[in-house]
């Protein structure tokens, strides 16, 4: 405490960063169930995309038809729509915890740094699976329907298509390069429709979300 | 200690507009609470005792009045400020225990200590000793889901004590346990309170609260209605027999 009478020495106030990832993988560890259902959103749009450009990229002369950039767009809309109701949902359920957050010394910044780490890692890992699935079925689909993968050969060639013509992207190999896309893709997603509800959990008043009842 | 009083209460009052109603939370509270004091606030339910844990845990401003913590007007202070008051000043222990559901014990404990800047091995060691003082020694990695009501509001004791704060405020701690445990519980703040020289104020409807305290202070309808001490108490209670 300072010399003078009536005043106090304010200090720092830190949330490590490293503390906050740890903080939000327990979170999603313990709500795995909700969080999976969320991934699964980013799976969905992203293995979606994935598979267009895998289709477009393996099997030469498919293009893309505006008809499928617009489902590939509305299925974007979806899967945005999709994170924020379930963050918002998260927010809720939270309310009284994010009040005590607060009272242990939490700034606004805070609260919003832990939801929006948490929309990270669920981008990262729905863009990973999201791949996985995207290009997966689309080597299904080459195998099924053009008898084009047959076997072990064909599938290795395929795997070394020429890169798609996304900016710096260029020189990989456009299964490599469809894995960052989709990974950009995912995290873009994830945060854009989380802002919102982070800003709304980051906003409550102390006060009032301790004494919230779901 | 340097301030005489941890807590000041200057003509507070908390007004709340409901539609064309006015209803008047606080109406004019003035307190003085020493340190080291172990104050209870009681009251029927309405009476502003919440209100007031609200006002002095810097949780909520006052329609009109001030609220002084260690000769600061808590008005005055900034979010920084505030939150910063919130962690190293004030502890807080509620009805609803209200731990991190994802968190240990121990980590539950260490967090107030992590916005504070404590460096890792003290967190620990301090976390570990705080809970081996109230009794879970054995249960430091045990997370609020595999604790029982009393234990929870132990380690909720353990974190509000964790950055050695001036003031503990427990909103009705005993409400969710039964009489044992609370009895249990009391007896361990009034312990506390003892040994750390911390100025502990409850806003509580139990009873066994009276007998620890140093002061009662009875609200009724935003107002003080009357201030017993425990000499008094005690003396009432003589005249009986």
């Amino acid at each position: 405490m300072s010399g003078t009478s009536g005043a106090i020495e304010i200090g720092k106030i830190t949330l490590p960063f490293s503390e906050a990832i740890r903080i939000a993988l327990e979170d999603i560890r313990h709500r795995l169930v909700r969080t999976a259902i969320t991934i699964a959103s980013v799976v969905l749009a992203v293995g979606f995309m994935d598979a267009l450009l895998a289709l477009a990229a393996l099997f030469h002369g498919e293009g893309i038809t505006t008809f499928q950039l617009w489902l590939l767009f509305i299925s974007l809309l979806v899967c945005i729509v999709g994170i924020m109701n379930s963050m918002l949902i998260s927010v809720a359920e939270r309310t009284r915890e994010i009040g005590t957050w607060k009272c242990l010394g939490a700034l606004d910044k805070h609260v919003l740094e832990l939801f929006l780490i948490e929309a990270f890692l669920i981008g990262v890992l729905g863009g990973i699976i999201g791949w996985f699935i995207g290009v997966g079925a689309s080597f299904a689909y080459g195998f099924i329907y053009k008898e084009k993968l047959g076997s072990i050969k064909a599938v290795l060639e395929a795997l070394k298509a020429p890169g798609l013509p996304l900016p710096g992207l260029a020189g990989l190999p456009s299964i490599a390069s469809l894995l960052v896309a989709s990974l950009g893709l995912a995290v873009v997603l994830s945060l854009v429709a989380t802002i919102y509800p982070a800003y709304r959990a980051a906003k409550l008043d102390p006060a009032e979300a301790l004494r919230y009842e779901v | 200690m340097r301030y005489e009083y941890t807590v000041e209460t200057e003509d507070l009052a908390k007004y709340y507009t409901m539609g064309p109603a006015i209803i008047k939370a606080l109406d004019g509270i003035n307190l003085k609470i020493k340190r080291g004091e172990y104050v209870s606030v009681m009251g029927p339910s309405g009476s502003g005792k919440t209100t007031l844990f609200n006002m002095i845990g810097g949780l909520d401003r006052p329609t009109r009045g001030r609220v002084f913590i260690d000769e600061v007007d808590i008005a005055k202070l900034d979010a920084y400020e505030l939150a910063w008051l919130r962690c190293r000043k004030i502890g807080y222990i509620f009805q609803t225990f209200n731990l991190i559901p994802v968190l240990t014990a121990l980590e539950n404990v260490m967090l107030p200590m992590i916005f504070a800047g404590v460096p890792r091995e003290q967190r620990l060691k301090k976390a570990t000793e705080l809970l081996e003082r109230v009794g879970l020694g054995d249960r430091l990695h045990h997370k609020p889901g595999e604790l029982s009501g009393g234990q929870q509001q132990r380690v909720a004791i353990a974190r509000a004590l964790a950055n050695d704060p001036a003031i503990v405020l427990a909103d009705e701690p005993t409400a969710n346990l039964d009489m044992k445990t609370g009895l249990d519980i009391i007896n361990l703040l009034r312990q506390l309170n003892r040994e750390k020289g911390v100025t502990v104020i409850t806003a509580t409807h139990d009873l066994k609260m009276i007998d620890v305290s140093d002061r009662i202070v009875y609200l009724r309808d935003g107002k003080i209605e009357r201030i017993e001490t425990r000499h008094e108490i005690a003396i009432e209670a003589e005249e009986e027999f």
